[in-house]
């Protein structure tokens, strides 16, 4: 479902490595906070998914509200142009590894509002989505069918695909351009986030990210001091 | 000469060379240095903590025949040591870039050590007060040098210290009038004005002499310690005051109420006598009265606290309510409730005087108290920060501070005598405490720093080292709580109230040096888990989520504004200005006794009155025939 290659996870010398991660990865798919962003009709189908009848509590998922602690970046219904920028700084401000479902069709091709000038069509141009949960709308069934696929993925050790957002944020940040502008900035720095996470890539830097460069105020972080004249903050 | 007299005199020197070279640029120095000379000899008569004998003054003036007596026992020593600590530690606050600041902004710098330097005075002779004559003097000058430094900052409160004192003033008055009243019975029953002679007499007393002798006490003690209803003249009148003189009247000016009726409670009258006054009988007597006038004290006022958006209005209304946990503990009676309600002064002294003085650090370096106008200030003042921090979670009565202690030992003092509603209505009280002391510290100190506040520095250290040595007592005294539980033990055996069996860790089963250590090693092992993870990254404050909304300087992330939105659609419409309304209800009834006194002595209905006067005489003393 993605223009992109999966990228493939190394393989590790030590033994003891192998089971580490998979016990990791099970742990990590057993137990994830999920940060809805509710965009339209098809959050309705969430407060049923959530809550006593179907019950995602049961498979370890549980709300949370703020993206530092997330895992899953769920996304319902139609994005628009405006809403697609709140998204894309939601995302970037979630901590790795983290996931995104796409949930209504609205998120795969822009449904009914295919037409719309407003209207991001598919929402992995923009961010690399895990799951796609296609239906207008689709049942709370449906919604837990999804993210046990995802919880399928992880414990495999192949919902990989945050790392992508790294390794070609050239042209995820190419087609962010395209759309809002040459202007568009958020504030977290991929770039230096890549290079932490050890996932700089050759598609991480190029044209796009230049122009972003050009014109990006860099934010430095506020650190506790007794003489503010160490810093002087921007 | 003895130590006392030694320590009198001393305090007397140091109100003279405040007032005689208070504004020189040296003085808060020099003054800070007399005031821990006065600590020193306070040291020295430490043995009165330990349950020596009372220590007598040699200076006793005979007046009309009727002597001074000055003698300072456990409860004196043990309330003039706060007292002379807490003044040490605002001189000192007050005497480096404080009070420069104070003077340039047009404020009598002198003025204000005087009046810190009266105020101790006035509480040390209060405090060895040794008869009640000797006390009726301390009382007095103790109303009149609070109201000095309540009144003397009218133009940095913008014209409102001024009404404020003046209402105090008026109160402190009717007080005092209360305390007159009650050495007219005294003396009448005893015949001296010696307290041995009052204990002797009080067993001798008709009913109504002992109702009217306990009343008028409490009237005049009460009103001091802003009990309800008593209660509205203290917050503004404590809250506009400079910010030294407000962080000591906070702190321990107005717990000489506390310190009258601990007296009136343990030797003078004593409360089981107070239990045995029956209001309805077998189910309500004047004890109960003390008990629910001071568990509505603690809760009505904390909740008003929780509304204020001035900082210092905030504290100063918690001062209030913290009162009501002491006098609440000192009626319970028994060794627990006692012990507690004494040791909350000391506690209540420890992180009140921070508190104000870390909001007045803000205020030196930002300009406002407003809780609307501050924020993300750990950033650049992060040791005013932890002293602050330390402060509320004293006074929200949390471990491993001391205000837990104080409060745990009230607390199951009520729960051992069958108090189920009281405990409850504390616990409330504490709860709003916890609500309104986060709000301070969030708005303050928590969020994102303001564009104005970016190049604000922390403040000097000779303010600084005053607050952590405060906050430090909280600490201190909250993790071996036994160091102070040790001089409450001799001021209640001093009182002749039971005496709380303790340790160093605390009493009644509570050990803090348990949960402290339990606390710390918790700290440590989260400590360990945060240095073996992964490494953190710094974000700028701008990258933060509000709902996906884009932060920038002019559009910040911070909720000031109506704190508790939530809570007060839910509980706002109790807040009436019911007192406001009660105080104007006692103005309008004294406007009709004065006309009716009018009428009678220009004998309008001069019949009338007359029959209503020979009424209310003569049922009067129809009841005092009968019981």
């Amino acid at each position: 479902m993605n223009d992109f290659p999966l990228p493939v996870r190394a393989e590790r010398s030590n033994p003891l490595a192998r089971v580490f991660d998979e016990l990791i990865d099970f742990c990590r798919a057993r137990s994830m906070f999920m940060l809805h962003y509710c965009t339209g009709c098809g959050a309705i189908e969430l407060p049923p998914a959530m809550t006593s009848r179907f019950d995602m509590e049961r498979l370890g998922i549980q709300p949370m509200v703020t993206p530092r602690q997330a895992d899953i970046l769920l996304i319902t219904g139609y994005v628009s142009i405006k809403t697609l920028k709140r998204v894309i700084l939601t995302y970037e401000q979630m901590g790795s590894p983290k996931y995104v479902i796409g949930i209504c069709s609205c998120t795969v091709n822009g449904g009914m509002y295919w037409q719309s000038y407003a209207t991001a069509k598919k929402l992995n141009e923009y961010l690399p989505v895990d799951v796609y949960i296609a239906g207008c709308m689709p049942r709370p069934e449906a919604v837990i069918e999804g993210l046990r696929k995802l919880m399928g993925e992880i414990k495999a050790g192949r919902a990989n695909s945050w790392e992508r957002y790294f390794r070609e944020y050239d042209r995820y940040l190419a087609a962010q351009q395209n759309l809002f502008g040459p202007n568009w900035q958020t504030p977290t720095d991929i770039i230096g986030e890549a290079r932490d996470y050890q996932l700089y890539g050759p598609g991480t830097e190029g044209r796009h990210t230049e122009l972003l460069q050009q014109h990006q105020v860099p934010l430095q972080p506020l650190r506790m001091t007794l003489h503010s004249d160490v810093e002087k903050s921007s | 000469m003895s130590v006392l007299d030694q320590l009198l005199v001393f305090a007397f020197m140091t109100g003279a060379v405040a007032s005689f070279i208070g504004d020189r640029r040296f003085a808060g120095t020099l003054l800070a240095i007399l005031y821990f000379g006065q600590f020193l000899l306070l040291v020295k008569l430490a043995p009165l903590g330990y349950g020596a004998q009372p220590v007598v003054s040699a200076w006793q003036p005979a007046l009309f025949g009727e002597v001074l007596v000055w003698r300072m026992d456990a409860l004196g020593w043990y309330f003039a040591l706060i007292t002379v600590v807490a003044g040490w530690l605002v001189t000192w606050y007050a005497s480096g870039e404080w009070g420069q600041g104070y003077r340039e902004r047009g404020g009598n710098l002198g003025l204000m050590h005087t009046a810190v330097a009266a105020n101790v005075v006035a509480m040390l002779l209060l405090l060895s007060s040794g008869n009640l004559l000797s006390l009726f003097v301390g009382w007095e000058l103790v109303s009149w040098a609070g109201f000095l430094l309540m009144v003397m900052n009218g133009r940095e409160s913008g014209g409102v210290s001024g009404p404020a004192g003046l209402r105090y003033i008026t109160y402190a008055t009717l007080g005092a009038m209360a305390l007159l009243a009650a050495l007219a019975i005294a003396h009448h029953a005893s015949g001296s004005f010696e307290y041995i002679d009052l204990i002797d007499a009080v067993d001798q007393m008709t009913g109504p002499t002992r109702v009217s002798l306990v009343i008028a006490f409490a009237l005049a003690f009460t009103i001091k310690m802003g009990l309800l209803p008593f209660h509205l003249w203290q917050a503004p009148a404590y809250a506009y005051s400079p910010g030294p003189g407000g962080a000591f009247l906070g702190a321990i000016s107005s717990r000489v109420g506390l310190w009258g009726l601990a007296m009136v409670f343990g030797s003078l009258i004593g409360i089981g006598r107070i239990a045995g006054i029956e209001l309805i009988p077998g189910w309500f007597d004047l004890r109960d009265v003390f008990m629910w006038v001071a568990a509505l004290t603690i809760v009505l006022p904390t909740f008003t606290a929780l509304r204020q958006n001035d900082a210092r209005l905030l504290l100063a209304w918690h001062g209030i309510g913290q009162g009501g946990y002491m006098l609440l503990g000192l009626a319970a009676g028994d060794a627990l409730g006692t012990g507690g309600g004494l040791m909350h002064v000391l506690n209540h002294a420890s992180y009140q005087a921070p508190l104000f003085l870390a909001v007045f650090a803000v205020m030196h370096r930002t300009g406002t108290s407003d809780l609307n106008r501050l924020g993300g200030l750990v950033a650049r003042m992060p040791l005013t920060f932890l002293v602050m921090l330390i402060g509320i979670i004293g006074l929200a009565g949390l471990p491993p501070m001391n205000g837990f202690v104080s409060k745990y030992l009230v607390y199951i003092s009520l729960l051992r005598q069958g108090e189920p509603l009281l405990f409850i209505l504390a616990v409330i009280g504490t709860l709003g405490t916890v609500l309104s002391v986060f709000k301070l510290l969030h708005n303050t100190f928590l969020g994102q720093l303001r564009v104005e506040h970016m190049e604000v520095r922390e403040a000097p250290w000779s303010m600084l080292i005053p607050m952590l040595l405060m906050a430090s007592v909280v600490v201190v005294t909250g993790t071996a709580p036994g160091l102070v539980l040790d001089w409450v033990a001799s001021a209640q055996a001093a009182l002749g109230l039971p005496v709380l069996d303790h340790t160093l860790g605390g009493a009644a089963g509570l050990d803090m040096l348990w949960v402290s250590g339990v606390l710390v090693y918790g700290f440590a092992v989260g400590t360990l888990l945060f240095l073996s993870g992964n490494k953190s990254r710094r974000v700028h404050q701008f990258d933060n989520y509000a709902g996906g909304h884009f932060l920038t300087a002019e559009n910040q992330y911070q909720y000031s504004d109506q704190f508790y939105a939530g809570l007060m659609h839910h509980i706002g419409g109790w807040y009436r200005a019911s007192f406001t309304w009660a105080e104007s209800v006692v103005i309008a009834s004294v406007d009709a006794m004065s006309a009716a006194a009018n009428g009678f002595f220009r004998r309008t209905q001069a019949v009338f009155l007359l029959l209503l006067a020979t009424l209310g005489s003569v049922a009067w003393l129809l009841w005092g025939v009968g019981s």
